[in-house]
C-alpha cells in the first residue's frame, strides 16, 4: 500500500502553555509549546493537532527568567510564532465561531481549523467554511461519551453539554455539508491510558469516505499498532503519551512498523529544525546589555504599584503565583496538595507491583555478561543520591555506574559524603570536573542572563548521566525524584513520567541550551563538552532511558536522611542553612540553599523554606502554623555564602543585587519610597 | 535574485513563506503587478478550489502577466499545491464544469475518484514519492522519501515527459511532479514534509538563482 497512515501527537494548549489533560477537566501544566513543536518538528512527525482550550485570549508566560517569551499574548500570536518553528502540516483548533475565525487562524499558520461547538450550533457553517477555504482545511471535531446504557453521547462544549445527536448520523450529515476529515475524540477515555474505543473509531470510520482521526486513550505503543490494525481509522491521534516518555513518538511509530503497518519510517536530527534552539550572538549580547541598563534604571526608580494581593493554597504555603506550574481547585487547594496524598495512599502492594517494574526495567538493559554496569545514576553525594545507589545495589542488586558534575561549589561534609560513596556502596563512580575559570564564567553569566548562578550546575547534572550513559551503551538512567510531581503536582502517579530532553531544556535549562553560552566571555564549544547532551539518534539507538525512582517507591525525604546516616554514615550538616530549617538537603551545592534561593525569593517572592514546609505539611510532619512561622523567620535572608560567591567570580554585591532587582515579578513586588515590599501568607 | 511569491488569495501561505525562509530565501509575498513584473522567480501556491485561485489572480489582473513571465521570460516559476493546477490548461469548478487555467503545461485537472476506503477523498497524509525523470527537483541522487498531500484534484498531463514524479493512488499512479524547462510544479506540500521537502524547495531556489 502506498498512503501512509498516520500517527499524530496532539498538543493541547491552555493560556499559553501544554498541559496534560484528564477526562476534559483536569489540566496541568506541562512545559512551553515553542520548545516542544521544535522538537517534533526534528523528527519525521506526520502531522500536529493543536487544540487551543483557553477559556480566554490572553496568554501568560509568566517568568522573565526563561529564554521563551512571546511575541504577544493572543491566540493568534501564539500560532504564528509555533508556525515558525512546524515543518509537519499543522490543524488549529479552539474557538473557531466565525469565518473571520478560521481565515485568521489559517493566515497565521494553520493548515487546517478543527470546529466543534459551532458545527453542532450552526451547521450550514461547515458548508461555508469548506467553500470559502476548501474541505481538505475543515476538521470536525466530535467529542463523544460511552453513556452508562452503552450508548454514544455527541458533546459540545468542550465535552460539558450533552447535544442528543446520533453519532452514525451526525458523522455522516457533516460529510455532506463538505468537512474535509473527523477528529473523533473519546472523553471517557481521556487522559486515562487504557486504549482506545477501537469498536466506535471503526464503525464512524466505515460510515464516511472522508478521513478519521482517532483519539484518545493510548497507555501505551500497543494501542496504536492495534488501532491501526482493527480499525479503518486513517490517523491515530494522543496527547499525553508524547509528552511523558522520551522519544516516544518516533518509538511509538517503530513499534507500529515492526508490527507491520504502514507508516512512514522513523527519521530523527532533521537538518533544517535542529532540536537545540538557534541562537544569535548578537541579539544574545544585546539582551544582557539590556539587562545590565534596566539594573540602572531600576535603582532610580522610587515606586512601583502595588499588584493584586495574592493568595496562598489553603492547605500549603505555596503562593499561587510560583516558579512551579501549580494549578489550584475550586477550595484553594494545590495540585502539589493533592497529588502528594495520592502517594501516601498507595498501598504496599501496589509499591511491591512498582518495585518489580523498575527491576523488568533495569533488566532489560542490564549486562548479561556481568562484565559492563547495569545502569548509571547521576549522584551529587547528597541523601538522595545515597538513597538511589543504595536501592538500586542492595535492595534490588544491581551494579550502577555513578555519575557527579562537579560544579566546585560543595560544603565540607558534601564533600566528604561525595567521596565516600565509592567506597561505601563498592561501586565505580566518575567525578567530571570542569575547568574552575570556565565555572567562573558560567556563574556569573548566570546571573546576568537569568538571574541564577547555578545553570552550569543545573545543565550539567542534567546532561552527563545521559552523556556517560550513552558513550558506556548503558540504556538506563536513574534518577530520583521527579521534583515538579512532587512539589506541584504536575504529573499524576500513574503516568509513569520519565526524563525528558523538554524537562532538561525548559526546567534545568531555563530555554538555554548549552549553545547560548558559545561566543560569551570567550567561551567556545569545546569548553562546553560537559553540557552538550547526546542526540535524539544516540538515545534512540540504544533505547536510553531515564526512570524516576520516585515513581517506584515512596519517596519520603525525611526518612531518607537518618536511614542513610545509620547505615553508610552520611554526614548532615553540623549547623543548618540560613535559608531553610532542613539540615540534610543540598550539601553538594552552597549556593544552592544560599544565593540560588535567594535569587528566587527575590524574582517569586519565596524560597526553599515555603517549598520545604509545603512538602512537610503534605507529609504530615508539621502544622500549618509552624511552617508559616519558619517561611517568615526564613525566606528572605540574604545568606553569607554570597561572600564567597561575590569573591569567586568577581562581581560585587551591589551589582549583583541591581542585576537581581530585574527579575522581581511585578504581580508579587512593588516599591515604596525605594523599599521593596510583598503581600505576605502571614497577614491573610 | 528576487524570489516572488503571488498572492492568488486562496489559502494559507505562513508556512510557505515559513518554508522558504528556513532554508534562507529571502521571499516577498505579493500580487502587485510591477512586482511580478520584475521578480526573477516566482511562486505560485495555493489550497482550496480551482476557481477561487484563477479569481485570484484574474482580480489582480495578473493572468496574461504570468504568462509572458513564464512562457517568454522564461522565469523559473514553481505552482503549488494548488498552484501547480492553475498552471493547466482547465481545470474544474465542482465536479464537473470545466474552467480555463493559465494554460502553461499541457494537461487537465480533474478529480480523484477512489473505489477503497483506503484512498479516501480529500486525499489526506503521505506518500512514497516515485521519481520520473532525472530532473532539477528529483535529481539523480534523490532517494525516495515521503511528501505531504491534501488534495482533492490532480492534474493529468498531455505530455508524459513533463512528468517529474508521481504516487500511487489507489492502484492508479497519479502526476505529483511536473518539470520542463523553467516550470515546476509539485501537488503535495514541500513546506510541510520536513528535510525532504526543504531540500526540494532548496534545489528550485539554487536552480532559479543559477538560471
Amino acid at each position: 500500500m502506498s498512503q501512509y497512515r498516520r500517527l499524530i501527537p496532539v498538543v493541547l494548549i491552555k493560556h499559553g502553555m501544554i498541559v496534560r489533560s484528564e477526562m476534559f477537566h483536569i489540566h496541568q501544566v506541562i512545559g512551553n509549546p515553542i520548545d516542544t513543536i521544535r522538537r517534533l518538528s526534528n523528527w519525521n512527525v506526520d502531522e500536529l493537532v493543536l487544540i487551543d482550550i483557553s477559556d480566554h485570549d490572553h496568554h501568560d508566560m509568566r517568568r522573565d527568567d526563561l529564554y521563551v517569551s512571546y511575541d504577544d499574548s493572543t491566540t493568534l500570536g501564539l500560532l504564528k510564532q509555533i508556525s515558525s518553528v512546524c515543518s509537519m502540516p499543522l490543524s488549529f483548533g479552539g474557538r473557531v465561531k466565525t469565518l473571520d475565525d478560521a481565515r485568521a487562524r489559517l493566515e497565521n499558520g494553520a493548515d487546517k481549523i478543527i470546529i466543534n461547538t459551532k458545527s453542532i450550533e450552526t451547521p450550514e457553517f461547515i458548508t461555508q467554511c469548506s467553500q470559502e477555504f476548501g474541505a481538505q482545511c475543515v476538521v470536525i471535531n466530535i467529542d463523544i461519551r460511552k453513556e452508562d446504557d452503552g450508548s454514544y453521547g455527541v458533546y459540545s462544549h468542550s465535552g460539558k453539554t450533552k447535544t442528543g445527536l446520533d453519532l452514525i448520523q451526525y458523522a455522516q450529515k457533516i460529510e455532506e455539508l463538505g468537512a474535509g476529515e473527523i477528529f473523533l475524540q473519546n472523553i471517557d477515555r481521556d487522559g486515562l491510558g487504557n486504549g482506545f474505543d477501537q469498536d466506535i473509531i471503526d464503525q464512524v470510520a466505515k460510515s464516511v469516505s472522508i478521513p478519521v482521526i482517532a483519539c484518545g486513550g493510548a497507555g501505551s505503543y500497543d494501542h496504536f499498532a492495534d488501532t491501526f490494525k482493527n480499525t479503518d481509522a486513517s490517523a491515530v491521534a494522543a496527547a499525553n503519551i508524547f509528552n511523558y516518555f522520551e522519544l516516544s513518538y518516533p518509538k511509538a511509530k517503530q513499534h507500529c512498523i515492526h508490527n507491520g503497518l504502514s507508516l512512514r519510517p522513523v527519521k530523527l536530527d532533521n537538518k533544517w529544525f535542529p532540536r537545540e534552539p538557534i541562537y544569535d550572538l548578537v541579539e544574545t549580547k544585546k539582551r544582557i546589555d539590556d539587562r545590565m541598563a534596566r539594573a540602572t534604571e531600576l535603582k532610580n526608580t522610587p515606586n512601583w504599584n502595588e499588584p493584586k494581593k495574592m493568595e496562598w493554597c489553603t492547605n500549603c504555603t505555596y503562593p499561587k503565583l510560583s516558579a512551579t506550574p501549580l494549578a489550584f481547585d475550586e477550595t484553594g487547594l494545590c495540585t502539589g496538595c493533592k497529588n502528594s496524598n495520592v502517594k501516601f495512599e498507595i498501598a504496599d502492594g501496589e509499591w511491591g507491583r512498582r518495585k518489580e517494574a523498575l527491576r523488568d526495567i533495569i533488566a532489560r538493559g542490564a549486562c548479561s555478561k556481568k562484565s559492563h554496569p547495569d545502569c548509571v545514576i547521576g549522584v551529587s553525594g547528597g541523601k538522595d543520591s545515597y538513597f538511589q545507589t543504595h536501592f538500586v545495589k542492595n535492595v534490588l542488586g544491581f551494579e550502577p555506574l555513578l555519575v557527579t558534575y562537579y560544579g566546585n561549589n560543595y560544603s565540607e561534609a558534601g564533600e566528604r559524603n561525595l567521596r565516600r560513596m565509592a567506597d561505601v556502596f563498592d561501586v565505580n563512580h566518575i567525578i567530571y570536573h570542569p575547568g574552575v575559570p570556565l565555572l567562573k564564567k558560567l556563574n556569573r553569566l548566570g546571573v546576568q542572563i537569568m538571574g541564577d548562578m547555578n545553570w552550569h550546575g543545573h545543565v550539567g547534572i542534567s546532561t552527563l548521566p545521559m552523556k556517560i550513559a550513552v558513550l558506556h551503551k548503558i540504556p538506563t538512567v536513574l534518577w530520583g525524584e521527579h521534583g515538579y510531581q512532587d512539589l506541584c503536582g504536575q504529573f499524576s502517579m500513574n503516568d509513569f513520567i520519565e526524563w525528558t530532553y523538554r524537562n532538561r531544556l525548559e526546567h534545568f535549562a531555563r530555554g538555554y541550551d548549552w549553545n547560548y553560552m558559545v561566543g560569551l566571555e570567550g567561551i567556545t564549544e569545546q569548553n562546553m563538552y560537559p553540557y552538550q547532551y547526546p542526540t535524539d539518534q544516540e538515545i534512540f539507538d540504544i533505547d536510553l532511558r531515564g526512570v524516576f525512582l520516585s515513581n517506584y517507591t515512596q519517596w519520603d525525604a525525611n526518612k531518607h536522611l537518618p536511614l542513610m546516616v545509620e547505615k553508610y554514615g552520611f554526614e548532615a550538616s553540623n549547623e543548618p542553612f540560613e535559608r531553610t530549617y532542613r539540615t540534610g538537603s543540598n550539601l553538594d551545592d552552597i549556593h544552592e540553599n544560599g544565593g540560588h534561593d535567594y535569587l528566587k525569593w527575590i524574582k517569586f517572592g519565596y524560597g526553599r523554606c515555603t517549598d520545604h514546609t509545603a512538602k512537610d505539611i503534605r507529609s504530615g510532619d508539621m502544622s500549618r502554623e509552624q511552617a508559616i512561622n519558619l517561611v517568615k523567620e526564613k525566606d528572605h535572608i540574604r545568606s553569607k555564602d554570597m561572600n564567597r560567591w561575590s569573591e569567586y567570580t568577581g562581581m560585587n554585591a551591589e551589582e549583583f543585587d541591581a542585576i537581581a532587582d530585574t527579575y522581581r515579578d511585578k504581580r508579587v513586588w512593588w516599591k515604596d519610597n525605594g523599599t521593596w515590599k510583598k503581600h505576605n501568607i502571614w497577614d491573610t | 535574485m528576487q524570489l516572488t511569491i503571488i498572492d492568488t488569495k486562496a489559502g494559507n501561505f505562513g508556512s510557505i513563506l515559513n518554508g522558504f525562509n528556513k532554508i534562507g530565501a529571502d521571499i516577498t509575498l505579493t500580487d502587485d503587478y510591477d512586482a511580478v513584473k520584475n521578480a526573477s522567480a516566482l511562486v505560485i501556491p495555493g489550497v482550496s478550489a480551482f476557481t477561487r485561485g484563477m479569481k485570484g489572480l484574474n482580480d489582480a489582473g495578473l493572468v496574461d502577466l504570468i504568462k509572458q513571465r513564464v512562457i517568454n521570460d522564461k522565469v523559473p516559476t514553481i505552482g503549488i499545491c494548488l498552484g501547480m493546477q492553475l498552471l493547466a490548461k482547465t481545470g474544474l469548478e465542482g465536479s464537473d464544469n470545466k474552467i480555463d487555467g493559465l494554460g502553461i503545461i499541457d494537461s487537465e485537472v480533474i478529480k480523484l475518484s477512489s473505489t477503497s476506503t483506503d484512498y479516501r477523498v480529500p486525499n489526506i497524509g503521505w506518500y512514497d514519492v516515485k521519481r520520473h525523470k532525472n530532473s532539477v527537483l528529483f535529481p539523480d541522487n534523490y532517494e525516495q522519501d515521503s511528501f505531504y498531500h491534501v488534495h482533492s484534484y490532480h492534474m493529468v498531463c498531455n505530455d508524459k515527459s513533463d512528468i517529474a514524479a508521481t504516487i500511487n493512488y489507489d492502484g492508479t499512479d497519479i502526476v505529483v511532479s511536473i518539470e520542463r524547462e523553467n516550470v515546476f510544479g509539485c501537488q503535495f506540500h514541500p513546506e510541510k514534509s520536513q528535510d525532504a521537502g526543504l531540500e526540494l524547495l532548496d534545489r528550485f531556489v539554487k536552480e532559479a538563482k543559477s538560471a
